[in-house]
């Protein structure tokens, strides 16, 4: 952000003015840590804990149990879930790249003939949105009910994403394009070594985005898969979270000694590692350009 | 002669054009096929919204019935009641969200402690990456009506705990408060950016003829970010009919269906529940209208700001 000197001293109203942005800015961080913190807390509570979720928050490290974090992570269910949900989130991707950087390409292409044919092509089912069961025929017909493919095939292209990087490839000077042209490059050569290689930031950028996606979505999954152990983690996160006992999706016992809250807590925390480990990446790249397409999507 | 002379260069540079990038055209075949698989063949099967829908005659085969299905929810009692939540919900967090952003974007802009800044910066956009099966599992860490957070706070002042998620007066606050919770520093960005572009020679000319900083955001800082506040708020007006499925469908439940049913949730109830045809109209009725929201907004949009999305 800018830099202030300010050569003016403050006065005592630029003063209360100051103070009360640092008072609502130290609010506003225990609004959105505390529910966080006294999650991750619950998650590390020991079984013979008595007190209430408030004094948990203030308890010491050192007397945290990690018997939730075993339970979940020697739990079979568990690991093939977070497995479904790795495989989910590496085949979506490349195949959403493989889609979005061709499209793109082409759009950022000026002298593209029939460039305009292609964006019509491409806004239309973006703004007419026909509702989820046209495209569950669809997905049935084709066979893919219960299958990993039916959850990240349908979503595969986001529209947004595929904006945001067309905007970084128009920005590529074009002299380099011409140049490479005139050394006699193909459109293919061009594409592979030199913008592709240029755009590696707005690749991974947009590659995380739709990681984020699909690592978070449970809408297709529960539409599309029927078979326990084909569901990926936020679908086991659901069921866990939803089930009052244990005991209605989960065998009674499989989660060992830890108490119920714990487990509940734990696999929050466990499902929202993967995003808080990518987070500082995706962080460094809220350039303006995907800034502008971020409140669009 | 003159148009013709014109034509025929014209024809064959449009020729050699499509020549030289005849690799792009290939590249393009692929995915191509997959929109129309993947996206045309959807906007095709919208066709059973005028259908009797009979699986196994499929989606041509299925008879005509016009705009019945149509009439079926228009003269149904849910759909006031959809209309209304899905409005409600949509209106709601438009103004709860979006002035909220607007106070933090303006906040962290005038904050004069970095670390302050960046700390709340970082913690403000996370939640926007937590899905709501997460959020939905640390809200009942906060809510849970037995041991929740903020029902340990209401019985240390002696009230009686609340079950917030299935009680109709409380479910829709709790849901505009989490979407704030969660989108709040998300949807700052923007106006963050906005403030950024303000010509900083304005603030010192303020700062000269002797304006307090109260004087500064009120005169420079406001009307400054106003287009983008306007470009903003048109672009939600656009988007109106969704709300947000899965954060309803996350928190809702049975019990609290009267405040918390909206388009989406009903839709997807209809096809668990096989009403195909009759749940397509509904999905088909939301998508018009909101193909005419979204053209009609970024009209307005380009014409308020001179940008627009499309």
């Amino acid at each position: 952000m800018k830099v202030k000197t300010s050569p003016i001293r403050l006065t005592a109203s630029d003063r209360l003015f100051y103070s009360l942005i640092n008072i609502f800015l130290v609010m506003l961080f225990f609004v959105i840590a505390v529910p966080l913190w006294s999650t991750v807390t619950l998650s590390f509570r020991p079984n013979d804990f008595i007190g209430t979720n408030f004094e948990g928050m203030f308890l010491a490290p050192w007397k945290w149990s990690n018997a939730a974090y075993k339970a979940l992570l020697g739990n079979n269910g568990f690991i093939i879930a977070f497995a479904n949900s790795l495989k989910i989130i590496f085949f979506g991707v490349a195949t959403a790249l493989f889609f979005t950087i061709p499209l793109a390409y082409s759009l950022s292409i000026k002298t593209l003939p029939g460039r305009a044919v292609l964006v019509i092509i491409i806004l239309i089912p973006h703004m007419f949105d026909v509702g989820i069961i046209p495209s569950f025929l669809m997905v049935k017909n084709l066979g893919l009910i219960d299958k990993l493919a039916a959850v990240f095939l349908p979503t595969a292209v986001s529209t947004y994403n595929v904006l945001i990087m067309k905007g970084f490839f128009e920005g590529i000077p074009v002299e380099l394009k011409e140049s490479a042209r005139i050394d006699g490059a193909s459109e293919l050569y061009l594409l592979m070594r030199i913008i592709i290689p240029l755009s590696k930031p707005i690749i991974l950028t947009i590659g995380l985005f739709y990681g984020v996606t699909f690592w978070n979505d449970f809408f297709h999954p529960m539409l599309y898969l029927n078979s326990n152990h084909l569901m990926p983690l936020p679908i086991l996160l659901r069921n866990i979270l939803i089930a009052s006992g244990m005991n209605e999706f989960v065998e009674v016992n499989a989660f060992g000694e830890a108490p119920v809250q714990s487990i509940k807590a734990a696999s929050v925390f466990l499902a929202a590692i993967p995003m808080i480990i990518a987070y500082p990446f995706i962080q460094k790249y809220f350039s303006k350009g995907t800034l502008l397409g971020s409140i669009k999507g | 002669m003159k148009p013709e002379k014109r034509l025929i260069p014209a024809t064959s540079t449009l020729w050699r054009e499509i020549k030289r990038h005849r690799a792009i055209y290939l590249l393009l075949l692929i995915p191509m096929v997959y929109f129309i698989v993947f996206k045309y063949i959807p906007i095709w099967n919208g066709q059973i919204a005028f259908k009797k829908f009979m699986p196994r005659q499929g989606v041509v085969g299925s008879p005509w019935i016009g705009f019945a299905n149509f009439s079926e929810f228009f003269n149904s009692f849910y759909f006031w009641e959809l209309l209304r939540n899905t409005l409600m919900y949509s209106v709601g967090k438009l103004l709860i969200s979006v002035p909220l952003s607007i106070i933090l974007a303006i906040n962290l802009y005038e904050c004069r402690l970095p670390f302050l800044r960046k700390t709340v910066q970082t913690l403000t956009y996370l939640p926007h990456f937590l899905s709501w099966v997460i959020m939905y599992g640390i809200l009942l860490v906060l809510l849970a009506p037995g041991d929740g957070l903020i029902n340990d706070i209401i019985k240390f002042f002696g009230g009686r705990g609340i079950d917030f998620l299935t009680n109709v007066r409380t479910f829709p606050w709790v849901v505009l408060f989490s979407d704030a919770w969660k989108e709040m520093g998300w949807g700052a960005i923007i106006f963050i950016a906005a403030l950024m572009g303000v010509d900083p020679t304005l603030f010192e000319a303020a700062m000269v003829e002797g304006a307090n900083s109260w004087q500064r955001v009120r005169y420079i800082t406001m009307p400054s970010i106003q287009p983008v506040i306007i470009l903003v708020v048109l672009l939600r007006l656009g988007k109106i009919l969704s709300v947000g499925f899965n954060q309803m469908y996350m928190l809702y439940s049975p019990s609290v269906y009267s405040v918390g049913d909206i388009i989406d949730t009903w839709v997807f109830r209809g096809l668990q529940e096989g009403k195909f045809a009759l749940a397509t109209a509904v999905g088909l009725f939301k998508g018009v209208m909101g193909l005419v929201l979204v053209i009609i907004s970024n009209r307005m949009a380009k014409r308020i700001s001179g940008s627009s999305l499309y």
